[in-house]
């Protein structure tokens, strides 16, 4: 079957899908705000990314257009079906589109073309690389062209190559915004942490930190994940830190020339926790003979019996000199792949925040930070 | 803001570290809408670290039977459930209860004291909001009260950086011109206007929000937005629910006064206004005071002509057979209380010289549906014959509620060999688009008032011009020596006095 011949027999999978009911009964309604396009890697990451593509855009509603990559298979092939996905909004008959193509061999190639003839035009387009991500690959430039979003997830891959993908679509104005899903995913962190400086009286201290600790969800010696990097580089960039090397050993210095202590520990990682998840954050900080202790820990694998595991509740707590520590609960809602999803295509693409603290991270991090303490 | 981890970071709603004083804690507003609304600001993560809810109250009650009362209302009236019992209990120790009259100074001494404690406490800096959940009759005494016990810090001092007190108020803010003005300068005596926040919660709701956006973020309306284009605007506030049990409420205010003084006034502000200079809270509300201050105003011999009440009857809502006004519970036998108006009104300035804005909004009426719908004029030259004489005009309709979203109404050709001419609407529902699980009106203005943006808020001189302009039409209600309005059936839209009201325009009502 040729290229053509698969999106033509796509086009005719969606026309009837909405061909009015032959039993009398509601047309249905078709919604489309943007275009989802998700590439894996592999058919089998393309398999179970599905659910998650279909919640997302029932949620977002998109027409969600789903790649499978198998480019060292001999058969070079390209294959698609089309379809509705009904019960969008509570309504039986409200739908969205969902198209499946799996490209096999020298086929991979001609995936952009195909995906683009079928994108619904005048809407936003946001591709969701699944894995690493080079610029210079064909099939990702060309998908690139269509859309002015990417979201790539940088614990899957890493700080260096959002790094790398950050300046690439710096380079030219039409190339795609670059989100993150792991600094999506810190975003509720940022905002604790920032409570711990809110009051203008102790505000001060945010700029005498003296410790900072970070721990994950691995085993000891693991290689710190991009959550953590991510928040180093976040807490570095905002306050001014300097990284550099002594004896090859990494130090940490506030814009006043003062060290920082840095620990980067683990906690235990419950089943189904993801590798590498943040699990704490403590900050001290001495200001006027005062010290100040902002910790955030996250109850690991403690989510509501409706969400996934790890739905957690985190507990935020400030200690300044000998005032009554001031402590209170959150919960950073549930840690599902779609919500993650859904979350980063509402927020802002391209923020400068994520690409600063990316950087130093990198600088910082290099070939990464090993987290042997507990 | 200098807390240099807030630069760039993109969920930065959250409010200063504050107390919320509710006065009037026993009552219907606490546990259906400001505590659920505050639970919910809670999960979302709003509310700042340093946080307490003081309920203020005539009866005694402790801190605990209080907490079991909010969580009794939360627990029914959140739209988030169930409740989620670990922040539940993390959010319901910042609950506390104050025991006392308004009119005594001890209830402002033990509330001063126990403010002071909870800033020790739970963090709140000495920043208080003071929400009046109680009829403006009480105003005065708490003022008073909050003063008197050095409640209130003057505005100057939060803008030179110290701790901010607030001041909330429900409407009715007034039953007339100089009922406002009277409460105006009661508030006024204490707080600076920088610190009163008059809710309006329609303004609180993202469709209305939405207008702004709408008129001003889409380059393809607003040129088309003015006397060239548009030949009428009809904005509508329906309801099919009656009194419900409100009717001593009624029996003083009726729909004029509940309805169209403020909700409806300020839809038509909204539609009407110039593009702001900034979206600076008087900014916004500097143009709403313009369209205001541009409304015709009605002479008493034109009231008549261009102002219909209406009362319902008995009838069928929705099925059910409803009673009459005048059968509801609190209600006199004999009551002229409107409970539907429809008016006519003309913004008289160079944008909308003309035009006229017809408005209603009425009880027990066909549907529940608040919109405002544009209606274009139509084309200059006929060059399509239809078959019902006429190509119908362009609408624009922004649905406020239920189903909130935008709707285009345009004609295009029937598929076939003759030119057949149809009314097709391109439909955009805010709920589709984006989920429904947006916040509650009231989660999205306490928060503004904590943030201390007074945007959504009404000002002085907007509640003031509203009276001013409603005022002529209750003089000329008088002059009628306050004539029986027309009845019209439950069920229905209104009486059909508000029909002609149109009709001698050569136009008619939307049935939406």
């Amino acid at each position: 079957m040729t290229p053509a011949e698969t999106l033509a027999n796509i086009e005719r999978d969606l026309r009837a899908s909405w061909a009015p009911p032959t039993d009398g009964g509601p047309p249905k309604t078709r919604v489309c705000t943007m275009n989802l396009v998700v590439v894996a890697a592999t058919p089998e990451l393309a398999d179970r990314y599905l659910p998650i593509a279909d919640e997302v855009a029932k949620s977002s509603l998109a027409r969600a257009i789903v790649v499978a990559l198998a480019p060292d298979d001999p058969v070079s092939e390209l294959t698609g079906e089309g379809t509705a996905i009904c019960g969008v909004d509570e309504g039986p008959d409200t739908c969205i589109e969902r198209v499946r193509l799996f490209a096999k061999g020298n086929m991979c190639a001609r995936v952009a073309s195909t995906v683009e003839a079928l994108l619904v035009p005048e809407i936003p387009t946001t591709l969701v690389w699944l894995g690493k991500v080079y610029v210079d690959d064909p099939v990702f430039v060309s998908l690139a062209k269509v859309a002015q979003q990417l979201v790539t997830d940088s614990e899957y891959t890493s700080v260096a190559n959002l790094v790398h993908l950050a300046r690439w679509s710096r380079e030219a104005a039409d190339r795609p915004k670059i989100a993150d899903l792991a600094w999506t995913r810190l975003a509720g962190w940022q905002e604790l942490v920032a409570r711990f400086f809110d009051d203008p009286k102790i505000e001060p201290f945010a700029q005498n930190v003296t410790k900072l600790t970070l721990r994950q969800a691995s085993d000891k010696g693991a290689r710190l994940g991009s959550e953590g990097s991510l928040l180093l580089g976040w807490l570095g960039t905002r306050l001014g830190w300097k990284a550099s090397r002594l004896g090859g050993a990494l130090r940490f210095r506030r814009p006043d020339g003062t060290n920082i202590a840095v620990e980067f520990g683990v906690t235990p990682r419950p089943a189904g926790v993801a590798p590498a998840t943040l699990s704490s954050v403590t900050l001290v900080a001495e200001h006027d003979g005062q010290t100040l202790v902002g910790s955030l820990d996250r109850d690991l694998g403690s989510g509501l019996d409706d969400a996934t595991k790890d739905a957690d509740v985190v507990l935020w707590k400030l200690t300044v000199g000998d005032a009554p520590t001031n402590m209170h609960r959150v919960r950073f809602g549930a840690n599902k792949g779609a919500k993650w999803l859904e979350r980063t295509l509402r927020r802002p693409a391209g923020d400068m925040a994520l690409m600063e603290s990316a950087q130093f991270a990198e600088d910082a991090v290099e070939d990464g930070i090993l987290c042997n303490g507990s | 803001m200098s807390n240099p981890l807030r630069k760039g970071l993109v969920e930065e709603r959250t409010a200063a570290a504050c107390a919320v004083v509710i006065f009037g804690a026993s009552g219907d507003l606490t546990r259906r809408k400001l505590m659920p609304a505050l639970y919910n600001m809670a999960i979302s993560r709003s509310l700042p670290s340093g946080f307490a809810v003081v309920g203020v109250a005539r009866r005694e009650k402790s801190h605990d039977a209080f907490r079991a009362e909010m969580k009794e209302g939360v627990s029914k009236f959140s739209r988030r459930k169930p409740i989620d019992s670990t922040l539940w209990e993390d959010f319901e120790r910042g609950i506390s209860y104050v025991a006392g009259t308004f009119e005594a100074k001890e209830t402002y001494e033990r509330l001063r004291e126990h403010l002071e404690q909870l800033d020790k406490e739970r963090g709140t800096l000495q920043n208080r909001l003071f929400y009046l959940a109680v009829p403006p009759s009480e105003f005065r005494a708490i003022v008073t009260g909050l003063q008197g016990a050095n409640l209130v810090q003057p505005a100057s001092r939060e803008r030179e950086g110290g701790p901010f007190s607030r001041i909330v108020i429900e409407k009715p803010f007034g039953h007339d011109l100089e009922s406002a003005r009277e409460l105006n300068d009661t508030i006024g005596s204490t707080f600076d206007e920088s610190q009163a926040f008059r809710i309006d919660h329609y303004l609180g709701k993202e469709t209305v929000q939405n207008l702004l956006v709408f008129r001003f973020a889409n380059s393809l309306f607003e040129p088309m937005w003015n006397r060239e284009h548009v030949d009428h605007v009809q904005i509508t506030v329906a309801e099919e629910i009656g009194v419900e049990g409100r009717g001593k409420f009624y029996e003083q205010t009726g729909v004029t006064k509940d309805i169209v003084e403020n909700h409806l006034m300020q839809l038509l502000c909204l539609t009407a206004m110039e593009p702001p200079i900034s979206l600076a809270a008087d900014a916004v509300r500097d143009e709403k005071v313009k369209v205001l201050k541009s409304l015709r105003r009605m002479e008493r011999g034109l009231v008549q002509q261009n102002v219909i009440r209406g009362q319902y009857a008995r009838g069928i809502v929705r099925g059910d057979e409803v009673p009459a006004y005048r059968e509801e519970p609190d209600v006199a036998k004999d009551s002229r209380v409107e409970t539907y108006v429809a008016m006519r009104m003309f913004v008289d300035n160079w944008r909308w010289g003309g035009v006229p804005f017809y408005v209603r909004a009425g009880k027990r009426l066909a549907k529940r549906v608040t919109e405002i719908a544009i209606q274009f004029k139509t084309v200059p030259h006929k060059l399509f014959s239809a078959p019902d004489g006429g190509i119908t005009p362009n609408v624009l309709t922004m649905r406020i509620q239920p189903d909130e979203g935008i709707a285009l109404r345009f004609i295009t050709k029937e598929p076939g060999q003759h030119t057949v001419l149809r009314d097709v609407a391109m439909d955009f529902r805010y709920g589709t688009a984006f989920g429904s699980n947006t916040p509650e009106a009231y989660e999205r203005l306490l928060l503004d008032a904590m943030r201390g943006d007074a945007t959504l808020f009404t000002r002085r001189d907007e509640v003031e011009e509203q009276w001013s302009y409603m005022d002529a039409v209750f003089d000329g209600w008088r002059a009628e020596a306050n004539a029986p309005p027309p009845l019209y059936g439950s069920g229905s839209w209104g009486p059909e006095q508000a029909d002609d009201l149109l009709a001698r325009d050569g136009r008619r009502w939307r049935k939406p």
